[in-house]
């Protein structure tokens, strides 16, 4: 440091020699007067540059310009442009740049130096996010945050993925956690761009979250978009291809197969053979028959363009970007199509006030991605439909029904034939004035506005299950939903130093307001089904209703929030929030959220100031409260239903020789005194840097009690018996995290950093109201009553009978006690009563919650290559299929078994555990003989990039680079089914179950990124 | 701008933000308790939809509504088939997760409910002329009708039940009340309703009348004097009642017993639910629901097999024109490649449960001499539907009659010339001979009770609640014959009177203690 001073002076001593003109000497400080060190001084439109010396201080000669303009600038702060008024010894204030700062973090309603945040908050960066073809933002954050479970549980086009942050906190809501996009809070991140996104910070502890009050429980994901970086306007164009294809395949019987299974079926079941030993002969030989699996599929080539413009001065930074994304499915006639557009102004209006302008809207489109995973989804059917049938007919019609399929129809042709599409258009616009009213105090006043409108249309004419049903039935309908929302923070911080002492307090009045409306049009028994759904007007039966959601719902929510950050000797933290939400949706309205938190940097301590090994070392502790707002508007409200008018039915006073009358039921009251579910967390952790950053360590432990679940049952009787939300009980979720990262080799051309994350989370329910358990029937899932919540054990329990194989034929004599013969399938007698039944025998059989998740990511870069990968997995959850049950027949469920497992049908000579065929459901029922290990390893992502050397490319452009990359390349798994990441799970009791879920694809990408 | 402005303007904006930010809900596209019960249709409305609540399938309209009445002896259900709910109580063996248990559960419910919301929201519809004041009266007369009509339901079926009079939020968990104090509210609702109704409601049948509630009132008082109160003081309430009826003139017999089956809301009904399949409230226990099994009309429709009558049940009754009615022993085998009929006897080896069917809920409501259930000649199955039109009689006047001689007879210690006389009413109808005069109490008792179970043979569960209340299952079980679903007699008989809670709701619950033996 010394011999570089020396260097510069004598460095300015020559230039002061050969120069006429003055040496202007100043200081720069940050906002409390503290001298910055290492600060660039240039003066604008020379190449003559300096740093601040140790105590802040510099000198520069000016060159010939009589008012020269020195441009300050520091990393983590605004730089600042400052005009020479012909004084030397002028001092320069920078003040903290709240976005571009590396080291700093947003918290929400504001941001924190990383190393001073008291939270458990984990960061993803763009850098790590265009790293990867993702077309959802959830991806990005899947195995790149510890703690965080990202599960792909559906491979349609454009579908979300389940985030658990921490665990399943919440019954039978939704347990995703609340995104702010730039501060709006709540928001669709559906409509933003991966490209666009400048990082991703993942609040998980109470202390982080509790400022979100209300909507804080399942953790927080805080989302700011990118602005343009000072310079020269830029051009960067991101355009990928995509190949997808469906990985794996269930076995499935080929005709010839099939024809003698159904066969022997018929046999065992008393009935004459389906197919003569002609039709047997000549699947065998000439006709193969059809491969539903592969009829129903497509492998198509998703389609990404994204460019963007961007750039700015001191005064204004921009950027303008746009996205196209076309997403054809796995299965025919489906596909996801959006549009994006976004723009992003910062103004620096005066010394004192800053206005940000971030506008963007969306267009997403969609066709019949409406399956959440059902045994009538054209993609379920096809692994369950008669292979010995033809798709088609000689004259190219479809081939509706088959006598060995007998619940359905082609699903090739209702995939065709049948259409449910949805368009969007998403705008949302939000205004950010920052005006710094006195030093050290800000006022901020964030503004957004959103408006979403979506068209359903839907067309189920000729070829579709539902007209087949009844001709009468085929129906058109438009569906149109309507909303808009706004949300006004405002907040004032006010961050003073005085000595040793650091302190900011920040304080908010926020409010926000949703409205939403609909309306449906349906049309059925259609004159003609030629014009689809576009003349409504063609039906024998037209319906207007309400449609999919109340014609009118509005919500509010009005909050005040205070925080306290404290420091002592920039080592001893002292965090503390309290949030107080005012609710429309709740009798009681407000409700207290409070939060506190410590923080140790014991790396600046003296016995450590020395140290080598350890370069940085943080302790933290937390504790807060937090809810989980998912209560509907109106859920206190009673309602008087209205029937008796179009299709409800009344009473009919004097029978048939009378209409029937209005009727006006009263619907269930609701509790008054529903309540938030509230969420209690304490976390302990630790963050630690070891020989100057080659390594990063940071742990966590948590312990989160939920109580007041909110649960959404049937009503007793006597109170009407309709769906009501109660408060039920409680649970906690508890769990470790870690994360480990490293960079073993960094030389010039090589570059070696990984990554593992590893998350262990527990879950238990701890009390139901004084219940002892509550089954639950099949809500958000195909499977009915295939769950069971009960005291002491976790969520997503799976209920069912314990499969114990088949009877053999030593067994006869016991079989009979329960009515059954050799063969049939043996379930455990949990009470000893002789006789299967679902109050006795039934029992918790599985989970489908994962015990840990992990990943492991590397990074390898070797002169202008760079290859990534990322392996992620989760250990201990189970799976209960609906698919399997339906492959394996059974006149019970009037279906013919397909899987080739049944060609190991127990006979009396070949005693398997694949019971025989059974005229009843009795194979079928909810058994532990659905139930699967559904631990997995995955190679999510591989990418290889070449990064073109500047020489090759020219001037013009700035950086090239091209890359190849691989999705779901190979997964580790026993799960005999498509995808061990895919279920039905829509909340914390589904979790695990699976019918009929298109996997996720297996991919190859080629792409390019270029910036000019 | 000025700092000194600054400040006060935010601060104004503040408090417009605060001042215009409403938390008070108000749901537009919703009606309200709050914002309902303004007129006299919306009275009406809300009334209707408690009758709307004992219709559906999953209430009154079909034969589940008699699931727990299996373990009397004039009904019984298939040895097989899908009919394992009403066949566990057939054999005295149900259990509280009877699916078709739950619809005797929640219809009558369901129309408590509706009741309570009348009774507790009506007082906001203006009554200030006096013709509006008898609107209202009505309306609320109708509600305490069902109300009762559905708790004397529900408590001879489930016993101690909570006694709910009230809307209760769903947070409420009210405890099982005693069955007196349920058959107080019933009392109550009735003399309510009595006092309340009209005569009659021109063009509207369906109604509750005065002389419903009366009616229904002498069978609570009778009912009251029997297990589980044994409150003999009300023998002479039930008999004043039910003479109040009788004297009125307003019901008489309808002359031929067949035509109670085949026409709706005829002289004799006094109480009966309305049904209308084209506007989609089918009744559905006459048509195929009691057709058997072996039965198939010549366009593929087919019997359900759903209940019919205990052989010894059948065998014992005297024969005269009610049985030749009643009874369906005679059954039309379809020979479906030649579309001819075989008749063969009920006994016959031809049929797979060897058991005779009832007659009088075959056919539905018959116009021009085509039922609407099953349409058929005497040698020839045309059609079988399981949805009809006809009205489902709760109260008919022999159970006046017939209420009122043993009531009677009970309260004076012996049978009065009154009492044979309203006896030998209902006995002529039917086809038989006066009863021997000069009976005993007991023995005329003894009678009626056995005249009420061939009168009301497969309606409805009166032949099991006259079992319930005189505690007669030992002489029930001993007169069963062997062919029939066989006795689980693993259960003590006196917990068989009263079902068990249905599983659904006594989950809600944990404070509530299940019905013994369940």
């Amino acid at each position: 440091m010394k011999k570089c001073l020396l260097l510069f002076l004598l460095a300015l001593s020559l230039l002061g020699a050969s120069a006429q003109d003055q040496t202007v000497r100043g200081k720069v400080t940050d906002e409390y007067g503290k001298p910055l060190a290492g600060a660039t001084v240039t003066i604008k439109g020379t190449n003559l540059t300096t740093t601040t010396d140790e105590k802040g201080n510099f000198q520069l000669n000016t060159g010939n310009s009589i008012k020269p303009v020195f441009t300050i600038s520091f990393v983590g702060y605004e730089s600042f442009d400052y005009t020479y008024k012909g004084k030397s010894g002028f001092s320069v204030q920078l003040h903290q740049d709240a976005k571009t700062l590396g080291d700093v973090i947003v918290v929400g309603y504001g941001v924190q130096r990383k190393r001073d945040v008291t939270g458990a908050t984990s960061e993803v960066k763009a850098e790590q996010i265009v790293k990867k073809p993702i077309v959802r933002v959830e991806e990005a954050l899947q195995g790149t945050v510890p703690g965080v479970t990202v599960q792909s549980v559906n491979g349609m086009p454009g579908a979300g993925l389940a985030v658990r942050i921490r665990g399943t906190a919440s019954i039978n809501n939704n347990n995703d956690p609340l995104y702010v996009i730039d501060g709006q809070i709540g928001g669709d991140i559906s409509t933003i761009s991966p490209n666009d996104i400048e990082s991703i910070e993942v609040l998980k502890d109470a202390s982080a979250t509790a400022i979100y009050g209300s909507r804080g429980s399942t953790g927080v994901v805080i989302i700011t978009t990118k602005l343009g970086k000072e310079g020269k306007a830029r051009i960067d164009i991101n355009p990928w291809v995509k190949k997808e294809e469906i990985a794996k395949e269930l076995p499935i019987m080929n005709a010839y197969q099939f024809a003698i299974a159904t066969n022997a079926q018929y046999a065992t079941t008393g009935q004459p053979a389906a197919f003569t030993a002609a039709q047997i002969q000549t699947f065998q030989t000439t006709d193969k028959g059809t491969n539903w699996q592969k009829a129903i599929q497509d492998k198509p080539w998703v389609q990404n363009y994204q460019i963007s413009v961007s750039g700015g001065s001191n005064d204004l930074k921009y950027i303008v970007s746009y996205l196209h994304l076309d997403q054809p499915g796995l299965i025919l006639n489906q596909w996801f199509r959006t549009d994006i557009a976004r723009a992003n102004f910062l103004i620096k209006a005066s010394d004192r006030l800053s206005l940000q302008f971030n506008l963007t809207g969306s267009l997403p489109h969609n066709r019949n991605t409406q399956y959440q995973g059902d045994i009538t989804d054209p993609f379920a059917e096809a692994y369950a439909w008669d292979p010995t049938s033809p798709i088609k007919d000689a004259n190219g019609n479809f081939i509706l029904e088959s006598q060995y399929a007998a619940l359905g129809i082609n699903p090739v042709a209702q995939e065709t034939n049948g259409l449910n599409d949805n368009s969007s258009t998403n705008i949302e616009a939000s205004g950010i004035l920052t005006y710094r009213i006195i030093k050290g105090l800000t006022f901020t006043s964030n503004n957004s506005y959103s408006n979403t409108s979506n068209t359903n249309r839907q067309f189920y004419g000729p070829g579709t299950s539902t007209y087949l049903a009844s001709p009468s039935n085929g129906y058109a309908l438009v569906d149109n939903s309507t909303g808009h929302g706004f949300q006004n923070s405002n907040y004032f911080t006010y961050k003073g130093v005085w000595g040793d002492h650091e302190l900011t307090v920040t304080a908010l009045y926020e409010q926000s307001m949703g409205t939403s409306y609909n309306n449906q049009s349906r049309s059925a028994n259609l004159s003609t089904y030629g014009l689809g759904y576009w003349n409504l007007g063609l039906g024998a039966v037209q319906t207007t209703t309400s449609g999919s959601a109340p014609g009118y719902s509005s919500q509010a929510l009005q909050s005040y929030m205070g925080r306290v950050e404290y420091k002592f000797k920039d080592k001893y933290l002292l965090n503390g929030t309290i949030r107080d939400d005012g609710t429309s949706v709740l009798t009681q309205k407000y409700s207290v959220f409070p939060s506190a938190a410590v923080g140790w940097i014991v790396s600046k301590e003296n016995f450590l100031a020395g140290s080598q090994t350890i370069s940085f070392l943080k302790l933290r502790a937390s504790y807060g409260v937090t809810g989980n707002q998912t209560v509907g508007p109106y859920s206190t409200i009673p309602t008087v239903g209205v029937g008796g008018v179009e299709n409800a039915t009344g009473y009919p006073y004097n029978g048939n020789l009378s209409p029937v009358s209005v009727y006006t039921p009263l619907s269930t009251v609701p509790s008054t005194s529903l309540k938030w579910e509230r969420n209690n967390q304490t976390d302990v952790g630790i963050d630690a840097a070891l020989l100057h950053g080659v390594i990063s360590f940071t742990a966590d432990y948590y312990y989160r009690k939920v109580t007041d679940l909110l649960y959404n049952r049937t009503a007793p009787e006597y109170d009407g018996g309709g769906n009501v939300q109660v408060n039920l009980g409680s649970l906690y979720n508890k769990g470790f995290e870690f994360d480990l990262g490293a960079t073993p080799v960094s030389t010039r051309n090589f570059k070696w950093t990984t990554n593992g994350i590893l998350s262990i989370n527990r879950n238990k329910l701890l009390t139901l109201n004084g219940l002892d358990n509550v089954i639950t029937n099949n809500i958000g899932s195909a499977q009915t009553g295939a769950s069971i919540l009960k005291v002491g054990m976790p969520l997503g329990e799976f209920y069912g009978y314990k499969f114990l194989g088949t009877w053999k034929t030593s067994e006869a004599a016991q079989a009979a006690l329960y009515g059954n013969i050799p063969g049939d399938s043996k379930y455990f007698d949990v009470l000893g009563t002789h006789n299967i039944n679902t109050t006795d025998d039934r029992i918790p059989i599985g989970n489908g919650a994962p015990k840990y998740s992990f990943s492991w990511s590397n990074d390898l870069s070797l002169g202008n290559f760079s290859l990534t990968m990322l392996f992620y997995g989760t250990q201990g959850g189970q799976i209960f299929s609906g698919t399997f049950p339906y492959t394996y027949g059974g006149l019970g469920d009037a279906r013919n078994a397909t899987n080739v497992g049944i060609l190991n049908v127990w006979t009396p000579t070949h005693q398997t555990d694949v019971p025989t065929f059974s005229p009843s459901s009795n194979n079928t029922i909810n058994s532990s003989r659905w139930v699967f290990d559904g631990s997995y390893i995955k190679l999510k992502n591989i990418a290889l990039s070449y990064h073109l050397p500047q020489a090759l490319i020219g001037p013009a452009v700035k950086n090239l680079e091209v890359y190849v990359s691989g999705q779901n390349l190979f997964t580790i798994t026993k799960y005999p089914g498509y995808d061990p990441e895919v279920t039905n799970m829509t909340n914390g009791i589904t979790q695990g179950l699976e019918t009929g879920i298109i996997p996720n694809p297996r991919s190859y990408t080629f792409g390019i990124r270029a910036g000019f | 701008m000025n700092f000194k402005y600054f400040l006060p303007a935010v601060s104004i904006v503040l408090l417009l933000g605060a001042a215009c930010q409403k938390l008070k809900e108000n749901p537009l596209s919703s009606l309200t308790p709050s914002s309902y019960f303004k007129t006299q249709s919306d009275l009406d409305a809300s009334v209707s939809a408690i009758y709307t609540e004992l219709t559906p399938d999953y209430a009154f309209g079909f034969t589940t509504r008699m699931t727990s009445c299996f373990g009397a002896d004039d009904l019984t259900t298939d040895p097989g088939l899908n009919k394992g709910d009403m066949r566990a109580f057939d054999e005295l063996n149900g259990a509280s997760n009877n699916a078709s248990l739950f619809n005797q559960w929640q219809g009558p419910w369901n129309a408590v409910y509706q009741a309570n919301n009348v009774l507790t929201n009506y007082k906001t519809v203006p009554t200030q002329t006096p013709s509006e004041l008898l609107a209202v009266n009505q309306s609320i007369g109708q509600a305490y009708f069902l109300r009762a009509f559905s708790y004397y339901y529900l408590v001879r079926v489930f016993g101690p039940i909570p006694d709910i009079t009230t809307v209760l939020p769903v947070s409420d968990q009210p405890p099982r009340d005693s069955v007196s104090t349920i058959y107080a509210t019933i009392v109550s609702d009735l003399q309510q309703a009595a006092s309340l109704l009209p005569v009659s409601f021109p063009g509207q049948p369906g109604r509750a009348t005065s002389g419903a509630a009366r009616s229904l009132l002498a069978d609570v008082y009778l009912t009251m004097t029997g297990w589980p109160l044994n409150q003999t003081s009300y023998y002479a309430q039930a008999a004043a009642e039910a003479d109040s009826v009788i004297t009125s003139g307003t019901y008489s017999l309808e002359p031929d017993f067949n035509t109670v089956f085949t026409t709706n809301n005829g002289p004799e009904s006094i109480f009966a639910l309305q049904f209308n399949v084209t506007a989609g409230v089918p009744e559905r226990s006459y048509g195929s629901s009691s057709v058997p099994l072996d039965e198939s009309g010549l366009d593929g429709s087919g019997g359900w097999d759903d209940y019919y009558p205990e052989i010894n049940f059948y065998l014992t009754t005297p024969k005269c024109y009610r049985s030749y009615c009643t009874y369906y022993d005679t059954l039309k085998l379809l020979n479906t490649t030649t579309k001819t009929f075989t008749l063969v006897p009920w006994n016959s080896p031809l049929t797979h449960a060897g058991h005779p069917y009832y007659k009088k809920f075959r056919h539905g409501l018959v116009t021009g001499g085509i039922g609407d259930g099953v349409n058929e000649t005497s040698s020839a199955i045309l059609s079988i539907n399981p949805s009809t039109n006809k009205a489902m009689d709760f109260i008919r006047y022999p159970m006046v009659l017939l209420d009122y001689a043993e009531a009677d007879d009970m309260a004076s210690g012996s049978p009065s010339a009154a009492d044979y006389s309203a006896f030998n009413l209902v006995r002529a109808r039917a086809g038989l001979p006066n009863l021997t005069p000069g009976l005993s109490q007991t023995a005329f008792r003894d009678s009626v009770v056995q005249e009420r179970a061939w009168e009301f043979a497969g309606e409805s569960g009166m032949r099991w609640f006259d079992i319930v209340r005189l505690q007669i299952l030992p002489q029930i079980i001993a007169a069963r014959s062997s062919l029939e679903n066989p006795i689980n007699t693993s259960n003590l008989l006196s917990t068989r009177y009263i079902a068990p809670i249905p599983l659904q709701d006594m989950n809600n619950d944990p404070k509530w203690v299940q019905n013994t033996g369940y």
